[in-house]
């Protein structure tokens, strides 16, 4: 499953600051991805190495599922 | 940094929870003995055999919306039903609207997409509302006989979509105010079958979610809605904590496995692979299941709501078996898995009916990935396939009978672990079910249970042994038509372990009655390799001339004849796989080898094989005779240790 690169403009809007919260580490060691998990779907930004999500953004309803009923306008 | 619940004092934990330990404790105990409390009012008066005799339903707590549904209270039952359920509520409720809920409504929904599971196992929710305050939902998933489709009953291999599958119902009401909804209710009584046994069953369904809620309403009324919201939270933070715990103490790395299913529906030119990538790192893991197959053609497919709980069900059983199995569980486990493939099916074309037998690989793959982190507790697999039989028929007075999971291979054996020898006789690891009576089925049916025994040297050879294999043989009476479902027989599922050797293949046949007719005989089939030149295979490992199992010869293919139809007198015989063994075989002490053998789990020529144990006497003419020579015994050893 493909997992996006993120940039370090991008860890930076999310609070991340490299050198203190992942020392070592570049932006090249995260990746943004939907996990399935408790409380449903999230778009994740995680660090690849210790799996620490620096963002959780709650996904769609049912993840990558897309029903037959999907877009159907009874109106 | 997370503070353990037993490190919070008493000023933290009533600021957190709403209440002080001993009250949210005293909660959680509630809302679990609610749980079972609802089950037992099911199970004690269900008409439909699937419920009464097979418990095949399961029933849950969850809290509100602005608390992201969580599932505080599960029953002690289908643990494949309890992995969906929290998303099932979720998913169902915020289609309908939570706005849209007031007292008295039940709320349904049965899609697998949706909610997970297949079309027969029916979501019913209830709202529960203090004052006009929506605080929790009750839910019971419980298995209808029938949901409409092609296959009478349901459980088949062979469905090609949605359309053939059966009944599809998105969030709908069925009850408001306490009253029942007629057009939903026609929805489902129009489209299945057997509904004289599913109307009651549906309304004692709706009165243990009168139960549970009322229940609920005099543990808030005792001690204040605050409270109980805290109890939900703290049910769901101690399973989460229990889960982090035991994540932590397993090796950091990166633990990969494959596992697959035989085939599908159509036909076994497609080999359906599970793989997965398993990052374990402090007290987080992650499940990658990138590169699995494809969907498969037909009714074998699983959801993406299932492989989620056949993850949760592997790491319950191989780190943290001690508390319950609520929604928190999951909170330091993420799952990666795209759409499409066979453990994640998508609407119309994936039909999602027999998904535990694709998500039973992918629990083993979880078991066969984390084998050498686990060390001495590594668990054994266990049988594999439910092996479900699905048959129905008319008696000579025209009344159809149907039987659906009774006469099969559904029940087995487990693997072996440190702790000891394993069970020969329960449920596949996902499932916790009953096992439906031979009384209630010959009672009930044109049917009769000829054989349901053990076969000796089938369970994986090991310090400790993996359980026995089990041998069905069931006689229908009238003519019927039967959809036979062993998905697991190219390779054993009793994955050996910790040193421990696999169990052995299993395989189904039928006798038809023109080839030995049992009743006419009046003898019972034998097991003696002579008898399956006798036999049609249906599915397995078998040699093509003898027909015995042959883990070196020809597939035999489960849906050659999609339906069976057979004259009266017909039998089918179900051999399941063997539970995987744990630790060396050589090192099981002789004389739990020669226990084994006096009790017909093992030979004489299996103890000497397997085990490197010489056994002298004869187990069926004096089995407390029996005894072990040790210095041959010492020498076969030492021979064994020199290969």
């Amino acid at each position: 499953m493909p997992r996006e690169e993120v940039s370090e403009e991008d860890l930076h809007a999310l609070g991340v600051d490299l050198a203190r919260d992942f020392p070592g580490s570049t932006a090249a060691d995260f990746r943004r991805y939907p996990v399935l998990s408790e409380g449903g779907w999230f778009i994740a930004v995680k660090h690849q190495r210790t799996l620490e999500s620096v963002a959780r953004e709650p996904g769609p309803l049912l993840g990558p599922i897309i029903l037959a009923s999907d877009g159907l306008d009874v109106n | 940094m997370t503070v353990s619940l037993k490190d919070l004092d008493d000023g933290q934990f009533t600021e957190r929870y709403g209440a002080d330990r001993f009250t949210a404790t005293v909660l959680a105990s509630r809302m679990r003995y609610i749980v079972q409390h609802m089950c037992t009012g099911l199970l004690n008066n269900a008409f439909s055999l699937i419920l009464r005799d097979w418990y095949d339903f399961a029933a849950t707590i969850s809290g509100p919306p602005e608390q992201n549904y969580p599932m505080s209270s599960v029953s002690n039952s289908l643990a494949m039903f309890l992995g969906t359920m929290s998303e099932a509520v979720r998913n169902t409720v915020e289609e309908y609207g939570p706005e849209n809920l007031r007292p008295g409504d039940v709320v349904i929904c049965n899609d697998p997409y949706r909610a997970g599971n297949h079309v027969n196992d029916i979501c019913f929710i209830r709202p529960v509302f203090a004052g006009d305050r929506l605080i929790s939902f009750v839910t019971l998933r419980a298995h209808q006989l029938d949901m409409g489709g092609v296959v009478p009953a349901g459980f088949s291999g062979t469905k090609r979509n949605v359309y053939e599958n059966g009944l599809v119902i998105a969030p709908t009401l069925l009850y408001r105010d306490n009253k029942p909804i007629k057009s939903a209710f026609n929805l489902i009584f129009d489209n299945a079958r057997y509904c004289a046994l599913l109307l009651p069953d549906i309304k004692t369904i709706y009165a243990n979610l009168l139960l549970g809620e009322q229940l609920i309403l005099e543990s808030v009324e005792r001690y204040g809605v605050e409270a109980y919201l805290g109890a939900i939270r703290y049910s769901t933070d101690v399973s989460a904590e229990a889960m982090r715990t035991a994540l932590a103490e397993l090796p950091d790395g990166v633990y990969e496995a494959e596992e697959g299913i035989d085939c599908d529906g159509i036909d076994d030119t497609i080999d359906y692979r599970i793989k997965v990538k398993i990052t374990k790192s402090g007290p987080r893991m992650e499940l990658d299941f990138s590169g699995t197959s494809p969907q498969a053609r037909t009714s074998i497919n699983a959801g993406i709501l299932d492989t989620k709980t056949a993850v949760g069900v592997a790491l319950k059983f191989l780190i943290d078996p001690a508390t319950p199995f609520t929604s928190g569980a999951y909170r330091d486990i993420d799952i990666v898995l795209p759409a499409g493939t066979f453990i994640s099916a998508t609407p119309p074309d994936g039909a999602v009916f027999l998904y535990w037998e694709s998500t039973g690989p992918v629990l083993l793959a979880v078991f066969r990935a984390l084998e050498k982190a686990l060390g001495r507790k590594a668990v054994g697999g266990d049988y594999g396939s439910l092996n479900i039989h699905n048959a129905n028929g008319v008696l000579e007075d025209g009344t159809p009978w149907v039987t659906t999971a009774q006469c099969g291979g559904e029940h087995g054996p487990w693997g072996a672990t440190e702790a000891g020898d394993a069970d020969s006789y329960s449920v596949v690891y996902q499932a916790n079910n009953l096992d439906p009576a031979t009384e209630a089925i010959e009672s009930e049916l044109p049917a009769v249970v000829l054989r349901k025994e053990y076969t000796p040297d089938s369970g994986g050879a090991g310090t400790n042994r993996g359980g026995a294999a089990v041998l069905k043989d069931t006689l229908y009476l009238t003519a019927a038509e039967h959809w036979s479902s062993p998905l697991h027989t190219k390779s054993p599922s009793g994955l050996g372990v910790y040193g421990g050797k696999s169990g052995g293949l299993g395989a189904t046949w039928v006798f038809h009655a023109d080839r030995g007719d049992v009743v006419r005989r009046k003898e019972l089939i034998g097991t003696a390799d002579e008898v399956y030149a006798e036999a049609t295979p249906v599915a397995g490992m078998l040699n093509p001339d003898t027909k015995c199992i042959d883990p070196d010869g020809k597939y035999f293919y489960f849906a050659s004849t999609p339906v069976w139809h057979t004259k009266p007198h017909a039998v089918f015989r179900y051999l399941t796989n063997g539970g995987g063994g744990w630790g060396d075989p050589t090192e099981r002490d002789p004389e739990r080898v020669k226990r084994d053998v006096r009790d017909e789990y093992v030979t004489i020529e299996g103890a000497y094989r397997d085990y490197g144990v010489v056994i002298t006497g004869d187990p069926l003419t004096d089995p407390e005779g029996l005894q072990v020579d040790e210095a041959a015994t010492r020498k076969r050893r030492a021979e064994m240790a020199a290969r």
